[in-house]
């Protein structure tokens, strides 16, 4: 618990820094007792799940707290076992299905049925409701997403669910018309300062506001990041200087290295050597449609406001072909070559437009 | 040369075998003897296998009749005089023009409806079963044939008086005077009068079916073999002619039956047979017993051209091989067998591959035993019929030749299979000296070593099952059949069927079908089939048939997409050039589609495109034709992602196209420098590697993060800046020496590496250093190539954490032990605190006295002390020293081995031992 991130987590609702109105709106939603499920969204590094375990802790107390790692073993009807780690308290079971791939239906069906099924022991003194907090929604199957939809509304006696994704968009509507959703933005760059100053102060350091704001800029407000790139400047140099350097992720850099590739020239051979960059973030762990979107802002920046709707619209045409596809790469291939044949022809136009 | 000589030989062995055997037979006065009696037989067997045989060709019929009558005497100039009737009907095939014309001389002493055996009889020279001449009336012997009066004179000779009715009859039975001993008159009617009834009805049966097949011919339409053909011929020809149309398909009928008709190369049948002969030491070896097996195999041989010059025919090849294929003639092992026990042909199908394995073993005078596909082949049924056919023979039936198996298509035959053909091969076999089939037919199946020749026929010949076969055998890879000499099959072919069709339409159709002898025959039969009378090269490039479904090779099939038809244009000539260029595009279409569509491998085929197109130099400066080949592969990726998500295979007849549009996008008349594609497979391995990585890290993270943190945060957001955040600069000396605010940077440090379940490892690089690399490796998932190196630690600050880390593991250990069960650590510290004694007393006896403070007195059965105990007690309690020794002596006897146990110690057991002992 030494890192910044974790140290100074709030972990009641009364202690978050920004969207304090939500707080307490929460807050309210606990004590009137008529708690729903929830789905809670909004970007990464915006306190999604720090809100949502103060939430707990203000259901349940400081019990929540407690966590154990549980390793379970679900038996598919193919008979093929699928391990996923579930993380829980004595009043709460936190489960990102998505670990078990194609096979996440059965873990919605298996699991979190028999979690939901179990009444709670002594229900007068506690919630009669356990918790079964589902990360990554947006991740799930299809399937997987149906089949919560019916679990939803026979166990609600026993259970919530608290829902958490990125966005709705790939949340169905079944479920999200049976949820109550919680937006979680992002912290305004105010707001991302004003954490990193207090961070700064409880460590005994000061922190000069011009980098505040540079960090807050640099992590593009996910404050998760922003906490961890002001904890490594630390790392690198203390007093801090208002332009000293603000470390970034790696694969940023290199998708950003890649796009001024696809932007400086345009060939079949620049296309293969993209290709090595681009097989080289996919064996990185990073998602393709991370990787698609990174290289649409870059790209976006390098280009002229004629096409820069051509371009999103090109993005986001690929990018749903990327998810109905299996082998992203050449989806995002697809993307590149398309932009490099418009970007090529607009360049043209403009040198001959220029000739004559 | 020696084939000649056998053939005469042959008779001669014949007069030594049967000489002794005539004699008894004819002191006995028996008139069923044996070489009476076959002929019989085997003539007839002969002609019911004609008249079996009528639809048949009248090769196949001659074939036929020669299996049937293996054991046949005198069938050397038999058979020859049977073929000549046929002999219009045979294909002689380029190579050897000159083997039929000398038969044709004999033609006129044929009959000319005579197709039984009776009437060649009496023209073979025959010796030992005419010993004395018919004309004298007084026999030593009982004659041939007729009656006769036994006289026995007063000398006791025994005479033999001729009946006088003979003369009239003689005329007719003269051709079967070898055969007849008879006449005693054993039968109802005498085997003669049987005999020449059954000839009649013989005779009269097929005179009455040459009739019926004329009257059949007359109604079919043929005006061009009509009127040329006598009767026989009719009979011959046309009845298969009839039949072929409705049943037979002509690459039966008209397939080679003899070596000199094979269509492949000389060469490779050259060495095949050569390969072959190494065995016939072997097999039919000095052994008497298969001598008359080798003569029929060398009467079957000569059977359809004359004797000598199928010895010339032989000879010359012979010299050939070995002056080329001196490997084979040189090496015998020790049992005299080649060295290569197995042949192994390869090719594409279609060539002959089975024909000339087959006609050769028959050529060479074996029986062939054939395991194909159809086949079960597993292990035990596979090891149990390449034993039935290696190591047995057949006893009953005309079949006594030994065997040669023959496995076709071997490239499907399972792995454990071919092990099993191996560990035939490689059987040892004690008794080295011993050869023949008689040895090993003594011995134990298991045991006895392979004497027959095994040919292998596959199409693939780098099919990994057969690696291990491939060392061991003798390799036969057949070449491509010369198209010059397949058009003028075909064309014989095609004229004999009445098929009009000029030399360049038949060339096109084998450049159609690769040169392959059974398609082109196919295409013909279905064009005449079709009611098409002409044939031209333009019917030929329209029709779709006549193409194989073969499987090439993804690099040739990459080749094809990458590369556009140039040399096929020149080739075919005046065709394609006529052609608009569209035409060519549409056979460009066909050909591609056909080719990826048999290929299989979509999948494969698909990446194999993606890694290449890009290399290829096609002039493309706006990129149209890249996006356009992306989108198909979207497209196709799309596709095989619905196909495989809802099992729609049949949206997989679309895969191919891909292939199609990249051939019209990117061919180019260069030839293509294609890689094979390893990048997809590199990426999966590299991207589960990392995941794993990141896995185990996250799996041993305190639930307290772990709940904060998943995977993809931890990609994209911490782990790079963790890094960073791990890397802080540590003054380079001993850890004690830090200031209070850089040991607390060092603790912090270790919490965090703890927390996030990092930590350094000692390694050792192949150089000899060490180096501490962290552990998991998330490095390699965080850091980029190409990009500037971030900081590293020293090796002595991560030895300083790393051992820094050890304690703090080591102390958080201890905690948790504590917090988990206080209690019994308090108990642990107390009991600890009286027990411990300084090391000089841990002696026996101090271990006794305590041992004995601790035992408790003994009890009897209902509890009470014991009183010797007491008393004992009370003595001991005298002297210490005393009572110490005693109880040593009891507890530890007197012996001088005892041991003391303690705990975390090895050396529990000890024994004293003198230095004396050890000298």
């Amino acid at each position: 618990m030494s890192l910044w991130l974790d140290k100074y987590r709030p972990t009641s609702l009364g202690k978050l820094d920004y969207h304090k109105e939500q707080a307490a709106q929460l807050k309210n939603l606990v004590q009137c007792g008529d708690f729903p499920h929830l789905l809670v969204y909004g970007p990464s590094g915006a306190g999604k799940k720090t809100r949502i375990m103060c939430l707990l802790r203000e259901l349940y107390g400081p019990g929540v707290e407690k966590l154990r790692i549980e390793h379970q073993t679900i038996v598919a009807p193919s008979k093929k076992k699928i391990e996923i780690n579930t993380i829980a308290s004595n009043y709460h079971i936190e489960v990102n299905p998505s670990d078990a791939g194609n096979q996440d239906r059965v873990v919605i069906q298996e699991l979190i049925k028999t979690v939901a099924q179990s009444q709670q022991i002594q229900s007068s003194t506690q919630k009669e409701f356990k918790v079964v907090l589902l990360t990554e929604v947006d991740r799930l199957t299809k399937d997987a997403q149906h089949a919560l939809r019916r679990t939803m509304e026979k166990y609600m006696a026993t259970c919530r669910l608290i829902l958490c994704s990125t966005s709705t968009s790939k949340v169905i509507g079944p479920i999200q018309s049976r949820c109550l959703a919680i937006r979680v933005p992002l912290p305004s760059t105010e707001e991302v300062c004003s954490v990193l100053t207090s961070v700064c102060k409880k460590e005994g350091l000061l922190l000069p506001p011009e980098l505040a704001k540079r960090i807050s800029d640099k992590s593009g407000r996910n404050l998760r990041r922003a906490l961890l790139m002001s904890e490594a400047c630390r790392v690198q140099q203390y007093p801090f200087s208002a332009d000293q350097d603000v470390p970034e992720p790696d694969w940023e850099v290199y998708l950003r290295e890649t796009a001024n590739a696809i932007v400086s020239q345009q060939s079949p051979q620049r296309l293969l050597e993209v290709r090595g960059r681009l097989y080289e973030l996919l064996t990185h762990c990073i998602p393709a449609d991370i990787i698609i979107k990174g290289l649409v802002e870059e790209l976006l920046s390098n280009c002229d406001g004629q096409l820069k709707t051509e371009v999103a619209h090109l993005a986001a045409y690929y990018e749903h072909r990327l998810q109905l596809g299996s082998k992203s790469i050449y989806h995002l291939e697809a993307f590149i070559a398309k932009f490099m044949a418009m970007y090529k022809r607009f360049m043209e136009d403009g040198l001959d437009a220029m000739m004559f | 040369m020696d084939e000649y000589d056998e053939l005469f030989e042959i008779e001669d062995q014949f007069e030594e075998q049967f000489a002794d055997e005539l004699e008894v037979l004819a002191q006995m006065e028996e008139e069923t003897s044996k070489p009476a009696k076959r002929p019989k037989q085997d003539n007839i067997s002969d002609i019911e296998h004609l008249l079996h045989d009528q639809p048949s060709t009248p090769k196949a019929k001659r074939q036929k009749s020669d299996a049937g009558v293996a054991k046949r005497l005198f069938n050397g100039s038999q058979t020859q005089e049977r073929n000549v009737p046929s002999q219009p009907d045979d294909i002689t095939p380029p190579s050897s023009p000159e083997q039929y014309e000398p038969s044709n001389t004999s033609r006129s002493t044929a009959a000319v409806l005579d197709i039984s055996g009776f009437a060649e009889i009496p023209e073979t020279p025959r010796r030992a079963v005419t010993p004395t001449p018919a004309s004298t009336r007084v026999l030593k012997r009982p004659p041939l044939e007729g009656e006769f009066i036994t006289v026995t004179d007063s000398s006791g000779n025994r005479v033999y008086l001729r009946q006088k009715e003979e003369t009239d009859t003689k005329t007719a039975d003269s051709r079967i005077v070898p055969n007849s001993y008879g006449g005693l008159g054993l039968l109802a009617l005498p085997i003669r009068v049987l005999r020449e009834q059954e000839a009649e009805r013989r005779h009269q049966q097929v005179v009455e079916e040459s009739q019926r097949l004329s009257e059949l011919l007359v109604s079919s339409v043929n005006e061009v073999f009509a009127e040329s053909e006598n009767p026989e011929d009719e009979e011959n020809e046309e009845p298969g002619d009839a039949e072929g149309r409705t049943s037979r398909l002509w690459v039966d009928r008209f397939s080679p039956r003899h070596y000199t008709e094979l269509l492949s190369d000389d060469f490779t049948n050259r060495c095949l047979l050569k390969w072959l002969k190494l065995w016939d030491t072997v097999v039919f070896g000095r052994e008497k017993k298969s001598r008359p097996a080798r003569s029929d195999r060398q009467a079957a041989n000569q059977n359809s051209f004359k004797s000598n010059q199928g010895g010339q025919n032989q000879n010359r090849f012979k010299s050939k091989v070995e002056m080329i294929e001196e490997i084979l003639e040189a090496e015998l092992d020790q049992h005299k067998r080649p060295k290569h026990k197995v042949a192994l042909l390869s090719g594409p199908p279609g060539l002959g591959k089975t024909t000339l394995a087959h006609v050769i073993a028959k050529h060479a005078g074996y029986n062939v035993v054939e395991i194909n596909a159809s086949d079960d082949r597993s292990a035990e049924v596979f090891q149990k019929r390449i034993d039935t056919a290696t190591q047995m023979k057949s006893v009953l039936g005309a079949n006594e030749r030994p065997n040669c198996l023959i496995i076709d298509e071997i490239d499907g035959a399972p792995a454990a299979a071919i092990n099993i053909l191996l560990s035939v091969l490689n059987r040892k076999d004690g008794h080295g000296g011993e050869t023949g089939t008689e040895a090993a037919k003594k011995k134990k199946k298991k045991e006895s070593i392979l004497l027959r020749p095994i040919i292998c026929i596959c199409n693939d010949l780098y099919v990994p099952a057969l690696r291990s076969l491939r060392q061991q055998a003798f390799l036969l890879a057949f070449p491509q059949t010369q198209p010059s000499r397949l058009t003028q099959r075909l064309a014989e072919i095609s004229t004999r069927q009445g098929l009009k069709a000029d030399a360049g339409a038949l060339m096109s159709l084998c450049e159609k079908t690769d040169n392959d002898i059974r398609s082109c025959i196919n295409t013909l039969q279905f064009l005449h089939g079709r009611g098409l009378k002409q044939l031209d090269s333009r019917t030929i490039q329209r029709v779709s048939v006549g193409q194989k479904d073969q499987n090439k090779g993804l690099f040739y099939l990459w080749q094809e997409i990458f590369q556009l038809p140039r040399t096929k244009r020149k080739r075919i000539g005046e065709a394609f050039e006529e052609a608009p260029g569209s035409g060519g595009g549409f056979q460009r279409f066909q050909h591609i589609l056909h080719l990826a569509s048999s290929s299989g491998e979509y999948e494969k085929v698909s990446q194999g495109l993606y890694e290449n197109y890009l290399s290829m130099r096609v002039r493309d400066p706006n990129l149209q034709s890249v996006c356009e080949a992306l989108d198909w592969l979207t497209f196709s990726d799309r596709l095989t992602q619905t196909i495989l998500h809802g099992q729609n295979f049949t949206l997989m007849r679309y895969l191919p196209f891909l292939s199609v549009t990249f051939h019209f996008l990117f061919a180019h008349t260069h030839v293509p420098r294609i890689s094979y594609p390893h990048s997809q497979h590199e990426a999966s391995t590299r991207l589960l590697s990392s995941g794993n990585a990141l896995s185990t890290m996250l799996a041993d993270i305190p639930a307290g993060i772990r709940a904060r943190i998943g995977q993809l945060s931890l990609t994209l957001d911490v782990l790079t800046l963790l890094l960073d955040i791990i890397c802080p600069k540590l003054r380079p000396v001993n850890p004690q020496l830090f200031s209070s605010r850089e040991k607390e940077q060092m603790r912090e440090l270790i919490n965090t590496m703890l927390a996030y379940n990092l930590a350094y490892r000692q390694d050792r690089t192949p150089e000899g250093q060490y180096t501490y690399v962290l552990e998991p490796r998330v490095e390699d998932v965080a850091r980029f190539p190409g990009l500037p190196p971030r900081r590293q630690l020293t090796y002595q600050a991560k030895q300083t954490i790393s051992r820094e880390m050890e304690q703090e593991r080591m102390r958080r250990a201890e905690q948790t032990m504590l917090q988990r069960n206080p209690v019994a650590k308090e108990e642990e510290k107390k009991s600890a605190v009286p027990k411990q004694s300084r090391n000089h007393q841990q002696r026996l006896e101090n271990i006794v006295k305590q041992a004995i403070v601790e035992t408790r007195p003994e009890v009897d059965f209902f509890g009470r002390a014991v009183a010797p105990k007491s008393q004992k007690s009370d003595q001991s309690s005298d002297s210490g020293e005393k009572c110490a020794v005693l109880a040593m002596g009891t507890a530890v006897g007197n012996s001088d081995v005892w041991f003391r146990f303690n705990e975390g110690m090895s050396n529990a057991v000890r024994r004293n031992i003198y230095i004396r002992e050890l000298l």
